[in-house]
């Protein structure tokens, strides 16, 4: 099996028609027609996680995030860049493929990363989520006390929080990753992977800091992008096994990157 | 549509070299917001198109201005101190209104995900627009200008902060200035600590890479890093520290390079902390600017918390 047969098989399944000029959903390196030996699923295509990948004996990496550090993936710039090189070299020399599944994943029923984060931040029924983020009641507490909560679970070390932490909560919006949702009149706390501070679309920093400064319950808990977006890639990796069972299919994190 | 409001199209006939008050006459007219505001314009020089982000954004021009604040940005902690400090009219790095379009409705749709633009009734809009209006502040962002200034203090007045003011490397004559600080040498963790203490952050510092390398040089960036400038400038320093960046560009390229053998570190102490500082400079600025009031810097502090 090549890896364009396993992403033909992964066009075939994910259930929405294909959108062929993703920018994205791309091949990023390594020759198409390689004959996989096993398959990597993980949030992000960090060096180290193409070593742990290689090192287990997987040679196609299916990854939700960039492999050369910008959305696009664009490489014109990073010719001569030594780092780029070392990269490179690397996947080309152990014959491996880099393949990214982002905008197709978001656009699935259900979106397996808000399952992931749903399931890792401790709110249950997110089975079936969809990118589109709704509201999920949980038992009444403070801020503070679910935020410990999902720190707790998630593992996050750069953690963040905005809003009282004495703030009585129980509607909470989910979103993945850089799609961390817009503060809504009905949520009372907002959880995301990362967004711009301000001067972006829409600054939720600074509108749940005035809320609170209006003693409104609102809250927003940023968990970092790899660590919102990571535990779907597993769920990823249980998928491909209900329609690829030739190969080996191991989910690899890239694992959060801060101290 | 842009908004309404005249007074971002009139600052741009304003500054018009005629309409100037000469500096020896300044000190008699009364120093109306508008008054203020074109004094600040007329220093700074450049266009003030009504389109960029520089401008009135709340309260009335005609305001008689008692004293003046800076801040990073204008949270409405921030106005509640201005006012109690008589400062009514407040200069904000950052938007008052939660994005760029900072309470007009935006021009065109923007690109990104989400819905955009503000509801009118939303009621933390409401409550900051009624307690601007009862407590006769003006505010107005100035960003793009007070950057872009030659002698710019966003970084020198954020070496200023961590306490490395003089130890800037030299750049060549004629040369772009290149932000570089050559500091004590101490280990990364060590220099991330010594800033938390310095900038009084809580759980917006955040740091990726060599934990245990040397830290000499550091490249400062206040506001946001783009993935550019991280490929341009990461191997010539130990350390850069900057406002924030995207976790799957900036801090991906500086995980990449630890993998890699790199002994290097990247840290973001949070877009408003680091852009507290040149704001701070502002207020030191507008004492020779605007002589008849006083103006101070008004912190609006780390956004964020981390359970323990």
């Amino acid at each position: 099996m090549t890896a364009r047969e396993v992403v033909d098989l992964v066009k075939q399944n994910a259930g929405a028609p294909w959108n062929e000029r993703s920018y994205r959903d791309t091949f990023k390196l390594g020759d198409p027609d390689t004959a996989v030996k096993g398959i990597a699923t993980t949030m992000m295509t960090t060096f180290g996680m193409i070593k742990r990948a290689h090192e287990a004996g997987l040679n196609m990496v299916i990854s939700h995030e960039d492999a050369f550090w910008n959305d696009r993936d664009d490489t014109k710039d990073l010719t001569d860049n030594p780092l780029y090189k070392l990269k490179t070299d690397y996947v080309l020399k152990n014959g491996m493929v880099l393949w990214r599944d982002h905008d197709h994943m978001h656009s699935m029923k259900p979106d397996f990363t808000v399952v992931g984060e749903l399931r890792a931040v401790g709110i249950k029924g997110g089975e079936d989520a969809p990118m589109a983020p709704r509201i999920r009641t949980i038992p009444e507490t403070t801020l503070g006390e679910f935020a410990e909560q999902v720190k707790r679970l998630t593992g996050s070390r750069a953690f963040r929080c905005v809003g009282d932490p004495k703030a009585k909560v129980s509607k909470i919006l989910v979103g993945p990753g850089y799609a961390t949702p817009r503060m809504t009149l009905e949520a009372d706390v907002v959880v995301g992977g990362e967004q711009q501070e301000a001067d972006g679309g829409f600054d939720n920093v600074e509108y749940v800091m005035d809320a609170a400064s209006l003693g409104m319950a609102k809250g927003l808990i940023m968990l970092g992008h790899v660590v919102s977006e990571e535990p779907g890639m597993e769920d990823y990796a249980n998928w491909l096994r209900t329609f690829i069972h030739d190969v080996p299919i191991r989910f690899v994190p890239a694992g959060e990157p801060f101290w | 549509m842009r908004r309404t409001n005249i007074s971002r199209r009139r600052f741009t006939v304003l500054t018009g070299a005629a309409s100037v008050a000469p500096l020896g006459l300044a000190g008699a007219e009364p120093v109306t917001a508008d008054v203020a505001v074109r004094r600040i314009q007329a220093e700074l020089g450049g266009d003030w198109p009504a389109t960029g982000p520089d401008g009135f954004t709340a309260g009335d021009p005609s305001t008689l201005v008692k004293g003046i604040a800076t801040t990073a940005m204008a949270t409405l902690d921030v106005l509640k101190q201005a006012a109690a400090a008589n400062a009514n009219l407040v200069l904000t790095y950052e938007p008052t209104f939660y994005g760029r379009a900072d309470g007009r409705p935006p021009a065109s749709p923007m690109p990104g995900r989400g819905p955009m633009g503000l509801n009118p009734d939303d009621p933390v809009v409401k409550a900051k627009r009624e307690f601007i209006e009862k407590n006769g502040l003006v505010v107005f962002r100035l960003r793009d200008h007070w950057q872009a200034r030659k002698e710019s203090e966003m970084v020198a007045a954020f070496a200023g902060a961590l306490g490395w003011a003089n130890r800037r490397v030299k750049s060549p004559v004629g040369e772009q200035a290149l932000a570089l600080y050559d500091i004590p040498p101490a280990t990364a963790e060590q220099t991330v600590a010594a800033i938390r203490e310095r900038l009084k952050v809580r759980a917006g510092i955040r740091a990726v890479g060599d934990r245990n390398a040397t830290v000499r040089r550091v490249l400062l960036h206040p506001g946001a890093m783009t993935p550019a400038t991280m490929w341009q400038r990461y191997s010539e320093v130990d350390m850069i520290v900057a406002g924030e960046v995207r976790e799957w560009e900036n801090t991906h390229y500086a995980a990449d390079m630890f993998t890699a053998g790199e002994k290097r570190a990247l840290v973001t102490v949070g877009r408003v902390v680091s852009e507290e500082p040149g704001m701070r400079a502002c207020a030191e600025w507008l004492k020779n600017v605007v002589k008849d009031v006083p103006a101070k810097w008004i912190g609006a502090g780390d956004p964020y918390w981390r359970p323990a």
